[in-house]
């Protein structure tokens, strides 16, 4: 039996304000150098879990606590937190506020210098935490100068510089791009696994979390619902799926399989896995011919947006877009991909003529952006920016909704019809009289919505709409994408999250470095596996999984979805399953 | 593009090379003179050996330039209020029973309110003008030629508690997110067809007090998630901590400390006995 290192007894915990229990009679011991994942919807408990092993939760909080939490032997109600904050590093969400100095090195030194660390001392671990985080050669620099994932390891330095028996980290990639993501995957799998550090790590990541955690705890309606490995946990697809988490998709797959009684002895969650299963399957199954796909309609009739040799050069430099030429015409459902700096952001404001070509134009419906004021596009194109709480700035979720009906010069009559009918459509008729930023992220997001589809624009971007969101919540919004493509609007999507695109988007622009690596419909463009990866993207387990298939079978399968992959095999006649 | 950050001049000069200690008495001393002269000539002067030094520690003219025209309409405000309309105030103060016109309104100035525009009223808005423009000016001449580490400790050498200092230093931290902040939610509100470009001042400014509301509220969730960090990093502002850099006070810090002592007892001898620096009119070119 492995060392204990934290023990939660029976813990139930209620915040001052909450209407009832966030953790509902908890148990669980975590092992030195073991690597817990917690997993679990939006609202389980996952966070506030995290912060009982710190003491944040519940002497900064108050609350009504029950049971009892010690790491490394100390209780974490009857010792102080900065006295927990030797024992437990804490690295948190958002990478902005959770650095607070001006210098990588001053970040680090600075819970020391709390701890009245020798100043001697603090000099010598300071290269020493910095060269396990990669980031030797920061420390003079502005934590602001750093990317989304060196700021994540910065903070996982400033964490390990207090020599903590455990490492918590809460959510650190959900406002990562892939690469940013893999880069702290990475650092806290070889501190982990070369250091020996015990790490607790909450994260809606299920491919990375069955790849690299040792055990997984299942959280909903703060119970905890089940626990054991990745291989033990995630083929439980069903009880996931009852709890609004997504297992990794290899599980998906195989999962469907069993259903229908194919050869699945074990149920793979490692892709890896997954391709050794898949053999056993074709030994054991029947396949199908590869499915026949209808091409999606083409694009006819005069483009809506005409960008022609595009260049942008920001003041300080830097070339974002390097002579860009595409069409996008009415009525499509175009996703644009690609890594952070890859300059697909700056492709879409000059839509909306918020950034100005330095080269080339922009044109809508054959007449130039620049000829255009941001107002006057905003009446075509509505844009759905990734962090809703910078969208919203009235006092009620129904004058939100009508700002921009009025701002338009709109009468009464028709502000008052066309904000009651996007509030009906996004649910929101019960709370319109409330604070937007009173309610959850989900519904937040969706109040923006409703203001922008009050404006009936015939154009919608959503930039990054499901970064931040559980699976359920990325999923709802998507869903209303398909809505208003369905009812003849044109949409653009831009985001990392691969995985949840099959189902929406028709066609897929791939950038990279500033230029257009691949502009091809969706399952064209996410079986070209190697453009992907040189922008740092990683096609869907599906995906990998259809290649492998190809290359087992000899014949294309373009599939892009789980389900579409469980539908190419058949039991054999006469096989039992 | 790019985050907005504290940056310290990048020129390597006299000033960048002294300790926060001595600059943070300047600060304080050309605070307290600004505020006591009342003098145009001296408070111009004042305003541009200011200049000069924020120049040659190395600030940008371009910030000097921005600076100045962004307090422009302020500084023709202060004209416009007291030559116009501060007539007993300054009558009062220089004890005189008639004001010298630069100019009159037409009809007596029954239309206006005012007779027209004093010279001694000019010349008081004048020294107003001046008194703000040098406390403009020392801040940064203090703050922006220091780097950030030896400001903090400095501070906290100079007595001043750790709590003020860090709250200060994560000022510097997160002011430019604040900025940001304002910047999406500006933008935000033209894709939503507010027109910004073809408002008023008067509009524009209902604008911004429109993003005050998301902003607190923004400020006071990010201040919470920022408390669960402190504390999760045992920051108690206790000021009993050690401190990775540290600020030393050479010669010349000492030297420049009594200088301007020397120099800030002498301007209160010569007020208080002389009456140097006091409010008086330095010419009157014509009078209407």
């Amino acid at each position: 039996m492995a060392d204990v290192i934290a023990v939660l007894d029976k813990v139930s915990y209620k915040y001052p304000r909450s209407p009832g229990l966030v953790l509902r009679n908890i148990s669980l011991e975590i092992y030195k150098g073991e690597f817990l994942g917690i997993i679990g919807p939006t609202g389980a408990g996952k966070s506030t879990l995290c912060l009982t092993l710190n003491g944040i939760v519940p002497q900064f909080y108050g609350g009504d606590f029950y049971g009892s939490v010690h790491v490394s032997g100390l209780d974490t109600v009857e010792n102080p937190i900065s006295k927990l904050a030797c024992c437990v590093g804490s690295v948190f969400e958002d990478p902005e506020t959770q650095l607070i100095a001006t210098s990588v090195e001053n970040e680090i030194a600075f819970p020391l210098e709390n701890l009245k660390v020798p100043v001697d001392e603090i000099r010598r671990r300071i290269p020493r935490v910095l060269e396990m985080v990669r980031l030797s050669g920061y420390e003079k620099k502005s934590p602001a100068e750093l990317s989304g994932g060196q700021k994540q390891r910065l903070a996982i330095a400033a964490g390990l510089a207090v020599q903590p028996s455990l490492l918590v980290l809460d959510e650190p990639t959900s406002q990562l791009d892939p690469v940013g993501a893999q880069e702290v995957f990475a650092v806290v799998r070889e501190l982990n696994r070369q250091f020996g550090m015990t790490i607790v790590m909450c994260s809606h990541a299920a491919e990375e979390m069955a790849e690299h955690a040792d055990r997984l705890a299942l959280l909903a309606g703060g119970r905890l619902l089940a626990l054991g490995t990745p291989d033990e946990i995630y083929p439980q697809v069903q009880l996931l799926e009852e709890n609004q988490v997504r297992p990794p998709q290899v599980c998906s797959v195989f999962y469907s399989l069993r259903q229908k009684r194919l050869p699945v002895q074990n149920i793979p969650v490692r892709l890896e896995e997954g391709k050794q299963t898949l053999r056993s399957v074709l030994q054991g199954g029947r396949l199908l011919p590869p499915p026949a796909f209808p091409a999606p309609p083409a694009p006819h009739g005069t483009p809506l947006f005409s960008v022609k040799n595009l260049r942008h050069v920001y003041p300080d430099g830097t070339q974002a877009l390097h002579g860009i030429s595409l069409d996008i015409r009415k009525g499509e459902y175009v996703l644009i991909i690609g890594q952070n700096g890859a300059g697909k952001s700056t492709l879409v404001k000059h839509f909306l003529s918020i950034l100005r070509p330095t080269e080339g134009s922009v044109m809508i419906d054959g007449v130039d952006t620049q000829q255009l004021k941001v107002s006057q596009l905003a009446r075509r194109i509505g844009y759905v920016a990734q962090n809703p709480d910078n969208q919203i700035f009235n006092e009620t979720v129904e004058k939100e909704v009508s700002f921009a009906l009025t701002a338009l010069g709109h009468s009464p009559q028709v502000v008052a019809e066309r904000t009651l009918a996007s509030l009906q459509a996004m649910g929101l008729e019960e709370v319109k009289d409330r604070h937007p930023l009173s309610l959850p992220k989900g519904e937040r997001a969706r109040v923006v919505i409703a203001a922008i589809l009050a404006m009936q624009p015939e154009i919608i971007i959503f930039d990054e709409p499901t970064t931040g969101q559980d699976y359920r919540g990325a999923r709802y919004i998507l869903d209303i994408s398909r809505q208003l493509h369905q009812m003849g609007k044109t949409v653009i999507v831009i985001t990392h999250h691969l995985y949840l695109m099959p189902e929406y988007a028709q066609r897929v622009i791939v950038m990279g470095k500033g230029t257009i690596l691949l502009d091809a419909p969706i399952r064209a463009a996410y079986h070209d596996t190697q453009t992907l990866e040189s922008t740092f993207l990683t096609p869907p387990q599906a995906v990998l999984l259809a290649k492998e298939l190809e290359r087992l079978d000899g014949r294309a399968y373009p599939l892009l979805t789980p389900a579409e992959l469980a539908g190419c095999f058949e039991r054999q006649n006469g096989h039992l399953g | 593009m790019g985050m907005m950050k504290y940056r310290t001049v990048e020129k390597d000069s006299f000033f960048t090379r002294l300790d926060f200690r001595p600059k943070l008495l300047m600060i304080v001393i050309v605070s307290v003179v600004a505020f006591l002269w009342e003098s145009p000539l001296l408070g111009a002067a004042l305003g541009v050996f200011l200049i000069v030094a924020c120049l040659l520690a190395g600030l940008k003219v371009s910030y000097i330039r921005m600076l100045l025209l962004i307090m422009l309409p302020f500084y023709v405000l202060l004209l416009v209020a007291h030559g116009i309309f501060d007539e007993e105030l300054v009558l009062n103060y220089l004890g005189q029973e008639r004001l010298h016109y630069m100019f009159r309104f037409p009809g007596g100035g029954e239309l206006f309110g005012a007779a027209g525009m004093s010279w001694e009223g000019f010349w008081y808005g004048v020294n107003i003008i001046f008194k703000t423009l040098s406390l403009t000016l020392v801040i940064p001449l203090g703050i922006f030629t220091t780097d950030v580490d030896r400001m903090i400790v400095g501070m906290v050498k100079s007595r001043i508690p750790y709590k003020i200092t860090f709250i200060f230093s994560s000022t510097l931290r997160f002011f430019p997110l604040l900025f940001e902040e304002i910047g999406a939610i500006i933008q935000a509100q033209r894709l939503r067809g507010l027109a910004v470009e073809d408002m008023n001042a008067i509009q524009k400014v209902k604008v911004y007090a429109k993003v005050a509301i998301p902003l607190i509220l923004s400020a006071m969730v990010k201040s919470q998630q920022l408390e669960v960090v402190l504390q999760s990093k045992a920051f108690s502002g206790s000021p009993d901590r050690t401190y990775l850099h540290s600020s030393d006070l050479t010669r010349t810090d000492y030297l420049l400390g009594g200088i301007f002592l020397f120099l800030f007892a002498l301007v209160l001898a010569l007020y208080f006995l002389y009456g140097v620096g006091k409010y008086s009119v330095p010419f009157i070119a014509w009078e209407a």
